[in-house]
């Protein structure tokens, strides 16, 4: 077992040993795994040039922080309404709801291209953060939540003249905290390493986010194999790193909507 | 009184559903119509003149090679998921018996899944550099003497996506079954070993049929997911050596964004759309006649 997670992690381990070889150490078999004399100037080299990293992280750090805060506030906000409040049509809006996952990022690609063009977002940030702000998978991981909270709870707070604006901010969202941070985690990895928007809504290069930016520098230094990989270490160590914290929460929150969803 | 009631339930629902509404119907919806009278029209970027053609751009799709290559490329790209289900399913079954270093294993595997897809797909491209990468390197000291072109020629280019997308997904079906093997009930097992099964039989006749809801789901959920990526293969080939990594998602953006072919882009796309329709028609009949409960 040991040796099988060691080969799924070796592309890891080869990005980072390489980003601190020599050129001429690269493609050295056997594999030299830990380079005999490191050097940091591909790095150095990624954070300081014309198109730093630093420029592109602050992008996507804007972009999936709003996202994400956004997301998971009207997440739960329409959560609450499908799993609390009975209402005509509620099921009916439900499943149009849940059939839009079904649409696929193609189809939406040109029409929301020719609208956010229409509307002069296309090419701005908010051509990523307005859309990033709606999760269907979101609203339907928090309604499984809120359905688990017992009734009682809300009936208690209506018999003490609580409406249920204030029974979703002081009951239901301080008892959702580990949903909503689950959400929050996974949320903001998805649009850390959105690729595809990206790639379609944005044009100049001060707006790149990280995918975009690492694409660039490749793109642009291909030769430079070393370069290549310290680019990649950069996009993914904060990835690794988030992962590392709130890993108990982002497996939970996936199995969860896997398995009893 | 209850009247009155019931009208303040119905208006305060839609305030909560409403701004999640206003999204969906902003950013899914809408847009969604959009493109259905786009495959009506020959739509180009940039040109005012839009017409309407009618089923032209369904027919030329219909005729289209490029368009029936991305089709089999994108089955293709669909194997990665039963082969990355089955792992996903034997790692889990180690994992789940009492060993060492557990949490750190899971992690470890499950790592990939988490990454940027762009990023590894750079680092795979070096791995896979058919003179001198590792990879190569490897196969050539154990005695392979012509190692596979990988992604640099037109017969390997989609298997070798295929190995980078198995080990990308391999983690997170290793996580789900871990979590469905968690719900098989230890008593079950234990009557079954008194009775005399071997571990094989177990895992065979208990284990897997138990957890089959999860291994469905896993595949069709992983299928409609793989169908709509394209990034990995944007980075790596771009749909390259002479289209043979073009799978259907990256043809619909290659002609709206690179041609400009606005109007046939759309029909690809809900070309698309009609084959993931057709996978979750069959996970809904599936769901009652082959899971086994």
């Amino acid at each position: 077992m040991l040796v099988l997670a060691i080969v799924m992690v070796m592309p890891f381990l080869w990005m980072i040993s390489t980003s601190l070889k020599t050129p001429a150490e690269v493609f050295k078999y056997p594999i030299e795994w830990i380079p005999s004399n490191p050097t940091w100037e591909h790095h150095v080299k990624v954070w300081s040039g014309t198109k730093s990293f630093g420029t592109y992280y602050l992008n996507s750090l804007k972009i999936s922080l709003i996202g994400t805060i956004g997301a998971t506030f009207l997440s739960a906000f329409a959560a609450y309404g499908f799993s609390r409040i009975e209402f005509k049509g509620r099921n009916g809006l439900f499943m149009l709801y849940l059939s839009m996952m079904m649409i696929p990022p193609q189809v939406l690609f040109v029409p929301k291209f020719i609208m956010f063009e229409w509307a002069g977002i296309y090419n701005t940030h908010w051509a990523l953060i307005l859309p990033a702000m709606f999760t269907i998978f979101g609203v339907f991981m928090l309604r499984q939540f809120f359905l688990s909270i017992p009734h009682e709870i809300s009936e208690s707070a209506f018999i003490d003249g609580a409406g249920h604006f204030r029974i979703f901010f002081r009951l239901v969202l301080p008892l959702a905290k580990p949903a909503l941070a689950t959400l929050a985690i996974i949320d903001f990895s998805w649009h850390w390493n959105d690729y595809e928007n990206a790639l379609v809504f944005l044009i100049d290069e001060n707006l790149y986010t990280i995918p975009l930016g690492l694409q660039n520098f490749i793109l642009e230094n291909m030769v430079d194999y070393n370069g290549m990989m310290a680019a990649a270490s950069a996009a993914i160590i904060p990835m690794i790193v988030v992962f590392a914290i709130g890993q108990r929460y982002i497996i939970q929150g996936l199995t969860n909507s896997a398995v009893k969803g | 009184m209850t009247n009155n009631w019931m009208r303040r339930q119905q208006r305060l629902g839609y305030i909560f559903i409403g701004p999640s509404m206003i999204g969906v119907l902003l950013f899914f919806l809408i847009p969604a119509a959009y493109s259905l009278g786009l495959v009506f029209t020959d739509y180009k970027f940039m040109n005012p003149n839009v017409g309407f053609v009618g089923f032209d751009n369904i027919n030329r799709m219909l005729h289209d090679k490029l368009f029936y290559l991305s089709l089999k490329n994108t089955v293709i790209f669909l194997l990665a998921v039963p082969v990355s289900l089955a792992l996903g399913f034997v790692v889990a079954v180690i994992l789940n018996q009492r060993i060492y270093l557990k949490k750190v294993l899971r992690a470890l595997y499950f790592m990939p899944y988490i990454t940027s897809g762009v990023a590894v797909s750079f680092v795979w491209m070096l791995l896979f550099q058919p003179k001198q990468g590792p990879i190569n390197g490897f196969l050539r000291a154990i005695g392979i003497d012509h190692p596979p072109g990988w992604l640099s020629t037109t017969t390997s280019s989609m298997f070798a996506i295929d190995i980078i997308w198995i080990w990308f997904l391999m983690g997170y079906n290793m996580i789900i079954y871990l979590a469905a093997l968690q719900e098989v009930s230890p008593e079950l097992l234990e009557a079954a070993k008194i009775d005399g099964a071997r571990p094989g039989q177990m895992l065979r006749k208990i284990i897997w049929p138990l957890v089959s809801p999860t291994s469905f789901l896993l595949l069709v959920t992983g299928m409609i997911m793989t169908i709509k990526t394209f990034g990995i293969i944007q980075a790596t080939t771009q749909g390259g050596p002479g289209n043979s990594t073009t799978i259907l998602s990256l043809y619909v953006y290659q002609n709206a964004f690179r041609y400009y072919e606005m109007g046939y882009a759309s029909t690809i796309s809900w070309a698309l759309f009609i084959i993931i329709l057709i996978i979750t028609a069959i996970q809904w009949i599936g769901q009652k006649r082959w899971v086994h409960y």
